[in-house]
């Protein structure tokens, strides 16, 4: 019992983690938290599912397209709601505000147009299920998990070690020190979201061959928002550990608690730890905007 | 005629929640995605008590408006004397919303998800107008009041305001506790007008057509908001828009004013001047 | 320097650090009551750290900030303003959006007493006081010669002019303490001279004691004494202004900066 809800807590805080990676990263460049990502996840599932029915691609492809679909949808959702806030430096909360907007214009787009209808992949991986410890674990589980964590990774390597990444870490902490010594900004911020849109992508994905298509998916990324914030708004690390740890605690208070209580304790976490220690468990000290 | 009659004692009620919003974001600063839980507060409490206790209707409307002011001290103290960032105060009320709301879900007396059907219905266009009114009036009052001016000298410049004598925490939550009164009035007026609520009628949704209508209305206006929010409610009525098109539109306007107008239409200025005048501010919109 | 019962305001070993940096270092200082006090030293010299201290906004890393014999260190700025201490700030920190008779309105309105219920219903009662209040702010708006302004927007008025209505908001108050920090900042010398005039003709119409910042070493060596000297959060000197302007420790501090404005103002 112990043993399997853990596992399924690890499984389900990948999913977070991977999607609350896509806070972070724009919350660590440009401040604010982007709010629109839970629709950008939302529409990379819905590119995915076209890609997947209209034209039977395998996972692969799916994957792949749905990563390309969020990332644009993502630097345009930057280009057109925020760039001009951004460049006239209005506060981060009209940013916020701004990205809120987005969230209800696209999801309801998307409800409008396409409908409220729930939509299935078609099945990748069978149910296949493995034992481990006297416990089982889907397959697809397992992967989605593997995945995240070597997405993650890969991101961090990328933040790391390559030329544009250390221009984003740049950007991070100083974005008009970086614009006076001639980094271009715009290009860097469009690179910033076009990986939050990436992993928005392999999010909508994973999140709808698990469970399914529809129109308000992307409010699960409430959880993802708070994941980011226990972690620490804007580091990687603190995603990864903020998702686990969020999967784990929510899975064991619904196991052993009451499933009810189950997002009182996760909103509650959320405020606690905007009020106690708004860095996070990993966080840097971020300063607002005025 | 009975179709346009509810779309005005909607679109009223709707404005008492607004006016409330108003004082919190339009006049102290402070931002929230979270008013739709003072709704939920004042639509349940009074709706219950009229329900299972056969309250009277006053009685009831009085009790859900005093509930939802000390619901919002719960979240009010803690995150206002933390002083947080203003976005993140906004993110911990959304937060705050949210966990009310799966509370109410799986409460007995709420009847969970389901709803509550059956409400008598008391609310009247006269019953609703007054209370609009009174709000209007006392907003006002308010507004001039010392404490009033400690909410705006806050909003132009916590420091400043400090400097001027103002207690910085006890007028933040003041105004917080203000615009909760007014959301669980408006909430008790619409659970006694549909005669059915439901948890779902208090979302993120909801809290965030109240900020659009206070943000597109004009930050520091009465008038400017109270107009936004009966051309929110009341247009596409008239125009039998379906509602998710008309969330489309009220995203694509928040997007739209945070970039090109973000002190909203009527931003930090009144309908009339004639209005100023009344209240006593000579005029002192001069640019 | 000091009247008989004792300074109204004396700092004493007051230390700030920001981090790893000691912005004020065991400063020690007295305001004597009625006095016009003028702090100055170089650009950095922890200055407006020291005012910050005194109102509140900071919590002073250690010291005592004795206030009519009551230590106030650690005390919220609001409670500082009503034990009668009132500040203006370097970068103007108006309401900017409200009139000028508002921004003087509002610490008016804060000194009042009255029932919330009653102001909500609009009682006669609260009209009244209301109405008093009002009357307040425009004398104390024409007292500074901004009557005419009152219905102006504060962001609206020349520079000059909205360091008056700070001043006159400070003012609203009903300091004892008026603290200043660079009320000259960015006039000309003739804005400047009158400028003086009004501190001198505030102090003595409002009974209040004047600590002021300023680099315009006329306005300085014109109105104040005594004069504190401060060099890396640390006093350098203090005294008369003629006994500064000869510390040769001062001299070596301004070398080449306020020494000719220093002869200007003896001569």
């Amino acid at each position: 019992m112990f043993l399997q809800t853990l596992i399924t807590g690890l499984s389900i805080g990948g999913i977070y983690a991977l999607m609350a990676v896509g806070y972070s990263l724009v919350f660590s460049v440009l401040n604010f938290s982007n709010f629109a990502h839970g629709a950008v996840i939302m529409l990379g599932a819905y590119v995915g599912l076209a890609l997947a029915t209209k034209l039977s691609l395998g996972f692969g492809l799916v994957l792949a397209g749905s990563i390309a679909g969020a990332g644009i949808i993502a630097v345009l959702n930057e280009r057109l709601a925020y760039s001009s806030l951004r460049r006239r430096k209005a506060p981060s909360l009209y940013l916020m505000i701004s990205a809120m907007g987005c969230a209800v214009f696209l999801e309801n787009l998307v409800y409008a147009t396409i409908g409220s209808r729930f939509y299935a992949f078609p099945e990748f991986f069978g149910r296949q299920v493995v034992t481990l410890g006297g416990s089982s674990i889907s397959l697809l589980d397992v992967g989605a998990f593997l995945f995240a964590l070597a997405a993650i990774l890969g991101l961090h390597l990328f933040i790391n070690r390559t030329r544009t990444g250390i221009a984003i870490r740049a950007g991070v902490s100083d974005m008009t020190m970086c614009s006076l010594m001639g980094v271009d900004l715009d290009r860097l911020i469009a690179i910033v979201f076009l990986l939050a849109g990436g992993f928005a992508g392999v999010a909508g994905v994973f999140l709808g061959v698990k469970y399914l298509v529809y129109p308000t998916m992307g409010w699960v990324t409430n959880k993802a928002y708070i994941a980011a914030v226990i972690g620490g708004l804007g580091s990687l690390p603190g995603a990864l550990v903020g998702g686990l740890l969020l999967g784990i605690v929510e899975t064991f208070v619904s196991t052993y608690v009451s499933s009810v209580l189950r997002d009182v304790f996760s909103f509650s976490m959320l405020i606690a730890f905007l009020i106690w220690r708004p860095n996070g468990l990993l966080g840097r000290d971020s300063e607002e905007k005025v | 005629m009975d179709y346009i009659l509810s779309i005005v004692v909607l679109a009223c009620i709707n404005m008492i929640a607004v006016l409330g919003l108003s004082i919190f974001t339009g006049f102290t600063g402070l931002f929230s995605f979270g008013h739709a839980a003072f709704v939920a507060v004042g639509a349940y409490t009074s709706a219950i008590l009229t329900y299972y206790y056969s309250v009277s209707f006053p009685i009831a409307l009085i009790a859900g408006a005093a509930a939802a002011g000390l619901v919002s001290l719960v979240i009010g103290i803690p995150t206002l004397r933390a002083k947080l960032r203003s976005d993140y105060f906004a993110i911990a009320i959304l937060g705050f919303g949210e966990a009310l709301r799966v509370l109410l879900e799986n409460f007995e007396i709420t009847n969970g998800a389901r709803g509550l059907p059956g409400i008598d219905s008391f609310t009247t266009l006269p019953i609703v107008l007054v209370c609009l009114a009174g709000g209007v009036l006392i907003a006002r009052n308010f507004l001039r009041s010392r404490w009033g001016a400690a909410c705006i000298a806050i909003r132009e410049d916590p420091i400043a305001a400090e400097m001027a004598g103002v207690r910085l925490f006890q007028t933040r939550l003041l105004s917080l506790v203000v615009s909760a009164v007014y959301c669980g009035l408006s909430g008790g007026l619409l659970a006694h007008f549909l005669s059915f609520i439901q948890p779902v009628m208090f979302t993120l949704l909801q809290s965030t057509q109240l900020l659009a209508a206070v943000i597109a209305g004009g930050m520091g206006s009465i008038s400017g908001p109270l107009i936004a929010s009966f051309v929110f409610i009341a247009l596409p009525e008239a125009l039998r828009v379906a509602q998710m098109w008309r969330l489309v539109a009220y995203g694509l306007l928040l997007v739209l004013i945070m970039v090109y107008r973000p002190q909203g239409l009527m931003g930090y200025s009144e309908l009339s001047s004639l209005f100023r005048k009344k209240t006593g501010e000579q005029g002192g919109q001069q640019r | 320097m000091t009247t008989a019962q004792g300074p109204l305001f004396s700092v004493k070993g007051l230390t700030k650090n920001f981090g790893g940096i000691r912005a004020v270092d065991s400063f020690s200082f007295d305001v004597g009551e009625g006095s016009i006090t003028g702090i100055i030293g170089p650009n950095g010299a922890g200055k407006t750290t020291v005012f910050n201290l005194v109102t509140g906004i900071y919590r002073p890393t250690a010291g005592t900030m004795l206030f009519r014999g009551e230590e106030i260190g650690g005390n919220r700025p609001d409670s500082i303003v009503r034990k009668g201490i009132a500040r203006t700030f370097q970068n103007i920190r108006l309401f900017n959006r409200r009139s000028c008779l508002e921004n003087v309105l509002t610490p008016l309105l804060q000194r009042e007493k009255c029932s919330f219920i009653g102001a909500m219903l609009g009682t006669p009662g609260a009209r009244r006081i209301e109405k008093e209040l009002y009357g307040k702010a425009l004398d104390l708006l024409s007292d500074l010669g901004l009557g005419k302004y009152a219905s102006y927007q504060a962001n609206t008025l020349p520079y000059g002019l909205q360091r008056k209505l700070e001043i006159a908001r400070a003012l609203a108050t009903d300091p004892t303490l008026l603290l200043l920090d660079e009320p000259a900042a960015g006039m000309n010398p003739e804005e400047t001279r009158s400028l003086a005039n009004m501190i001198a003709e505030v102090r003595k119409k409002f009974h209040v004691t004047i600590l002021l910042i300023e680099h315009h070493m006329d306005l300085v060596m014109n109105i104040c004494s005594p004069i504190v000297v401060m060099n890396f959060g640390t006093l350098l000197a203090k005294g008369t202004p003629d006994e500064v302007r000869e510390n040769p420790e001062v001299v070596a501090a301004y070398l080449g900066k306020g020494k000719r404005d220093n002869e200007r103002a003896a001569g």
